[in-house]
């Protein structure tokens, strides 16, 4: 065990690596050799592994250049002349690895196709794969022959190589490969397990763009049992992907084969059967449970590995259907104490998402056991366990503090730490009564954190919630450490938090001042032109001035930004730079939360902020909407205006500009015989609507969707702002051929009748978020307030909330779409800016009497307009 | 192996192992005349143009040769020189019934002679006037002719009429090769 131990140390050190120190001018001097002769076999071997070294080590800086490759694979083509098996085998791999960066590689094709086909068993397959790499689709003509017969040979490994060679060919040559279906075929009958798999690969890969051939290959393996327990897999697989596209029902014989693998002789295929079950989409609890109930089996198999799948699947379905697992909890209990800790760690995971309230603590003392034994990876299962949990039993979030607090001590990678921190971050702002003891645990956590990213967001959180709770002073200390200790960015995020405890807290205020005072000299540019914007705000003393620059800052497209400075600054004008021309950073949608999707949503955030900046890109590239100034706003979801599965599909998305609406028609031609020429949507606009001009789609293929756009100017009245618009989408017919595409010359006029559209209030109000809606409420003032009360037609608060929110399509601030369970009363605050640039503020009090809610709206504006349009919107 | 080669082998006697190139115009039966040359158990039933090359071996009386076969195909005979550095000798096949060609092939030996690593070195050449057989063949001495040998400077040469596909002529030439570079090592 010691002399083990040493060894493994000296490989780190590297000083047993007898490559490590390669020059890569020595290493081609010694390429010469090859020119030698009589051929020495081993010495050559020995040079070959330090060229293919050289080669994979190119992160060293030994790059190996054009010319020098090609010198050193011609001398090494020489090597051809000897027969020793292992250097023969040597002179493959560097085929193989030199074939894209030498030059005249072929030259090395007619000994490779001698002993694809030569007697020597032992080369023949390495020579397919080495000649498959070299030849390009011209080539390809040339060896097709060969490739065909050894697709078919009665040499597994020839075989084999052959059909895994074809595969990668097939990137380049689809179209030659195309033509060696008999062969792979006549492969799929092969009794040897290897080749019967690649055959049904090859064979699937071929026809992969056929959908209909695809079927007819499955539903014909499906009748012949294969016997190959590989293939069986790769079957179940295609069937899967099958079901997915179709959106077939369980009705489908292609469901009927994967289920009857559940009962196939071989675990792999069995477990494969199961997890396709498990993942399909559309699975209902009744499809479930004969799939669950195998993996049952295998949770209590003598082989690991079994038992490793079946708890990650399992574990994964605990998401999205726990009771389905619950049946397995005993056979999981038995799991916690495995000594494979992975599979212990996915059991334990999976009680948690499964068991009952009471067996919360429990586990947790289990699993805090071994927290130390497990891989990074499945500490990460584990916060995430612990985040569902910490949803679904909110009451027992101590006990979770205090294990996620542990573990942000313990060692770990920023992944790790990044979703301790994310978890407890969600538990704090779900939960009211964990604010404190999160703040805490963060802030202990800050103080020895070497994750910038992290630290900025903690500081970022601290100065946001930080001054709202009892006593706020407690956290000025630790966010002043970070001022003395840490690095710019650190820094300039502790100086924006004390800024903010300073604007919220007037008995802060002098202290704060005290220690922003300390960072005017700081030597990094920004962290000193924080403190200075800070100190010269604060000591205003005005509630307008702090809430506008410190408590809610900018809330404009990054993007946006960068692009409208750098055009002011290439076209210097006069005129100061609006911040108002700049589009609005776009809101993500942040539906309520069910602690499933956590991860979902997640990424749909990222999609969201960016498609905005796609279209206003876009639109800007059209030169009949130059002078529409910038895109105010883009409809979140595209509206589908057409039934599906008619001739033509057509979607709308709507972009707000300062006093037009471009409506944007994707639109899809689905049948084969038809072209569209000059494509328009006519709107029929009514209310003081009036449409500017069309942008036409030139032309409209079969299934290649191409966009129309038809530009409306909104009324000068400033309270009409919605409206009901007809359409009708006009455009030439060309009758086509169906196979070629090729049009006839003439063509009739025709239209089709769409769906109407709507233009509501949402419409003309982007969504943004005030941090502090308090202050923002102060900063805007009383001037244009108007206020109203009206019966809602809503059932319960939670659905009034929902349905304000969605009307207006404002921004809910402070999570007050979060309606606490069992009170009466509720009050939502919304946000955002109303087209031309104006804030709008709205406050919701909500009551609920004898099952009915009433509501009485605030609405305060920066414009009076915008306020009556609004509160006149819900009534 | 057969025994005596085998004792010959163990006794020290092996057979001197030479490096031949074997160049010419495609179609000119450059392989077809090698794989003849081989034993009967190694020869290949059906041949294809050849892509890049391809290394054969054959013995005579005296010399066990290992041959570089190279593609006459246009675009690889600008491959050839990657391997004239480690050749003792040159066979030059030439289609004796392509008349049409015969300058091509003269173009590339010319080529072939002013190059650095064959111009100063005292290398045997063969040629085949390959595909005697067929009626429009020209003799040897027409090839030679019109291939202009006589004025190859400072290298042996010699020129054989050849059929490939019956073995005729291929004798006569790689006997006159296996002399001229046992005397050349003599010396
Ligand atoms: N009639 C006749 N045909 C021959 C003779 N030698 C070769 N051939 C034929 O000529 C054709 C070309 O022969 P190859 O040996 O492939 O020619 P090559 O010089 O190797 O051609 P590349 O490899 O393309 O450079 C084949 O069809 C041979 O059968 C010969 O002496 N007489
Ligand atoms: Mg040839």
């Amino acid at each position: 065990m010691h002399m083990l131990k040493r060894d493994k140390k000296d490989e780190e050190d590297g000083s047993s690596n007898p490559y490590a120190n390669l020059e890569k001018s020595a290493v081609l001097q010694e390429a010469r050799t090859f020119n030698e002769t009589p051929i020495n076999p081993r010495r050559c071997c020995h040079t070959l592994t330090k060229i293919l070294y050289i080669i994979n080590a190119e992160h060293e800086g030994e790059h190996l250049g054009t010319t020098e490759a090609t010198e050193t694979f011609f001398a090494m083509t020489k090597l051809f002349q000897s027969n020793d098996p292992t250097l023969r085998r040597m002179v493959y791999l560097t085929i193989k690895e030199m074939a894209n960066i030498a030059e005249d590689v072929i030259i090395v094709t007619s000994s490779l196709t001698k002993d694809m086909t030569g007697k020597e068993d032992l080369f023949r397959a390495a020579a397919i794969r080495a000649l498959c790499k070299i030849t390009d689709s011209t080539m390809l003509q040339s060896i097709e022959r060969y490739m065909k017969q050894a697709i078919v040979d009665k040499v597994h490994a020839v075989s084999s190589a052959a059909l895994v060679s074809s595969l990668q060919l097939m990137k380049t040559s689809h179209d030659v490969v195309k033509r060696w279906v008999n062969e792979a075929t006549e492969a799929v009958s092969s009794d040897n397990m290897m080749v019967q798999y690649h055959a049904l690969g090859l064979l699937y890969h071929i026809r992969k763009n056929d959908r209909l051939a695809v079927s007819k290959l499955v539903s014909k393996y499906t009748r012949q049992s294969l016997k190959s327990p590989y293939a069986v897999c790769l079957l179940i697989r295609i069937a899967c992907k099958l079901l997915e596209e179709d959106g077939a029902g369980h009705d489908s014989p292609m469901f009927d084969f994967i289920e009857s693998c559940l009962r196939h002789k071989s675990e792999m295929v069995i477990y494969e059967a199961a997890h396709a079950i498990v993942n399909m989409h559309n699975t209902t609890a009744r499809e479930l449970a004969p799939a669950v109930s195998v993996l049952q089996l295998f949770l209590s198999s003598p082989k690991p590995t079994l038992r490793f799948a079946a708890t990650k699947t399992l574990n994964k379905v605990s998401m999205t259907h726990p009771a389905a697992v619950t049946a397995c909890n005993l056979d999981l209990e038995n799991l916690i104490t495995d000594v494979n800790r992975s599979i212990a760690t996915l059991a334990i995971t999976t009680l948690l998402k499964t068991g009952s309230e009471s067996s919360v603590d429990r586990l947790m003392k289990q699993i805090s056991s071994f927290m130390s034994e497990i891989s990074d990876e499945f500490k990460v299962v584990v916060v995430q366990a612990i985040k569902s949990l910490c949803m679904k039993y909110p009451r027992k979030h101590p006990v979770m503090m205090n294990f996620l607090s542990s573990m942000l001590r313990d060692e770990g990678g920023f992944d790790y730490k990044k979703s301790i921190v994310d978890t407890i971050i969600s538990i704090l702002e779900e939960n009211s009564e964990a604010k404190e003891a999160g703040l805490a645990h963060l802030c202990e956590f800050i103080e020895d954190c070497e994750h910038t990213s992290l630290a900025v967001r903690i500081l970022h959180l601290l100065g946001r919630e930080g001054p709202r709770v009892a006593q706020p002073s407690k956290y000025i200390r630790f966010i002043y450490n970070r001022v003395i200790l840490e690095n710019a960015a650190v820094r300039a995020a502790a100086v924006s938090s004390l800024a903010k405890f300073g604007a919220n807290c007037e008995d802060l205020l002098p202290s704060v001042l005290v220690l922003l005072e300390r960072s005017l000299l700081d030597s990094d540019d920004e962290v000193r032109d924080r403190a200075t914007l800070y100190l010269s705000v604060l000591k205003q003393h005005q509630k307008v001035l702090n809430s506008a620059y410190i408590l809610n800052a900018l809330n404009v497209s990054i993007v946006g930004l960068e692009r409208a400075l750098h055009h002011y600054t290439t076209e210097p004008s006069d005129v100061a730079f609006d911040i108002k021309s700049v589009p609005l950073e776009t809101q993500p949608i942040t539906e309520q939360k069910t602690p499933g999707d956590a991860m979902q949503s997640k990424t749909a955030d990222k999609i969201a902020l960016s498609r905005q900046d796609i279209y206003s890109e876009q639109l800007s590239a059209i030169p009949e909407f130059d002078s529409l100034g910038p895109l105010f706003k883009s409809s979140s979801m595209p509206v589908e205006l057409t039934e599906s599965e008619l001739e033509y599909s057509v979607h709308c998305i709507k972009h707000t500009f300062s006093n037009h609406i471009v409506f944007q028609f994707d639109c899809t031609n689905t049948l084969n015989d038809q072209l569209l020429e000059n494509v328009t949507i006519h709107m029929d606009p009514s209310d003081g609507f009036e449409v500017v001009n069309y942008v036409p789609a030139q032309c409209l293929k079969y299934n290649t969707p191409s966009t129309t756009y038809t530009c409306v100017k909104v009324p000068d009245d400033p309270l009409s702002v919605t409206s009901t618009l007809s359409n009708t989408m006009k455009f030439l017919v060309k009758d086509c051929d169906p196979n070629t595409g090729e049009p006839d010359h003439d063509g009739y006029e025709d239209e089709y009748v769409l769906e109407d559209i709507e233009v509501t209030v949402c419409d003309h109000i982007q969504r943004v978020m005030k941090p502090n809606f308090g202050a923002s409420w102060e900063e805007i003032g009383d001037d244009n307030q108007i206020e109203e009360t009206f019966a809602l037609s809503a059932k319960s608060l939670a659905e009034a909330v929902k349905n304000i929110i969605s009307f207006l399509g404002m921004q809910p601030c402070e999570r007050s779409d979060k309606v606490a369970e069992g009170r009466s009363s509720h009050t939502l605050y919304l946000a955002g800016v109303y087209r031309g640039g104006h804030d709008v503020l709205v406050r919701s009090r909500l009551a609920l009497m004898e099952g009915a809610v009433t509501m009485q709206i605030t609405v305060r504006s920066t414009q009076l307009s915008a306020s009556e349009v609004i509160a006149s919107a819900v009534g | 192996m057969g025994l005596l080669d085998k004792l010959a082998a163990w006794l020290g006697f092996k057979k001197k192992e030479v490096h031949v190139l074997c160049i010419g115009l495609d179609n000119s039966g450059k392989t077809t005349i090698i794989n003849q040359l081989k034993p009967k158990d190694s020869q290949y039933e059906d041949i294809v143009p050849t892509i890049g090359f391809s290394v054969e071996k054959f013995a005579s009386s005296a010399l066990s040769f290992t041959v570089f076969d190279m593609s006459g195909q246009g675009r690889y005979r600008n491959l050839w020189e990657h391997y004239y550095k480690d050749a003792q000798a040159v066979i030059f096949v030439v289609d004796s019934s392509d008349k049409l060609r015969m300058v091509v092939a003269k173009d590339e030996m010319d080529q072939l002679l002013s190059h650095s690593d064959i111009k100063n070195r005292r290398l045997p050449f063969l040629f085949f006037a390959n595909k005697m057989d067929l009626r429009e063949a020209l003799s040897s001495v027409k090839v030679s002719s019109m291939m202009g040998l006589e004025n190859l400077q400072n290298k042996p040469w010699h020129i054989c009429a050849s059929n490939a596909l019956t073995g005729e002529g291929l004798h006569e030439g790689v006997e006159w090769l296996t002399d001229q570079i046992r005397s050349n090592q003599k010396r």
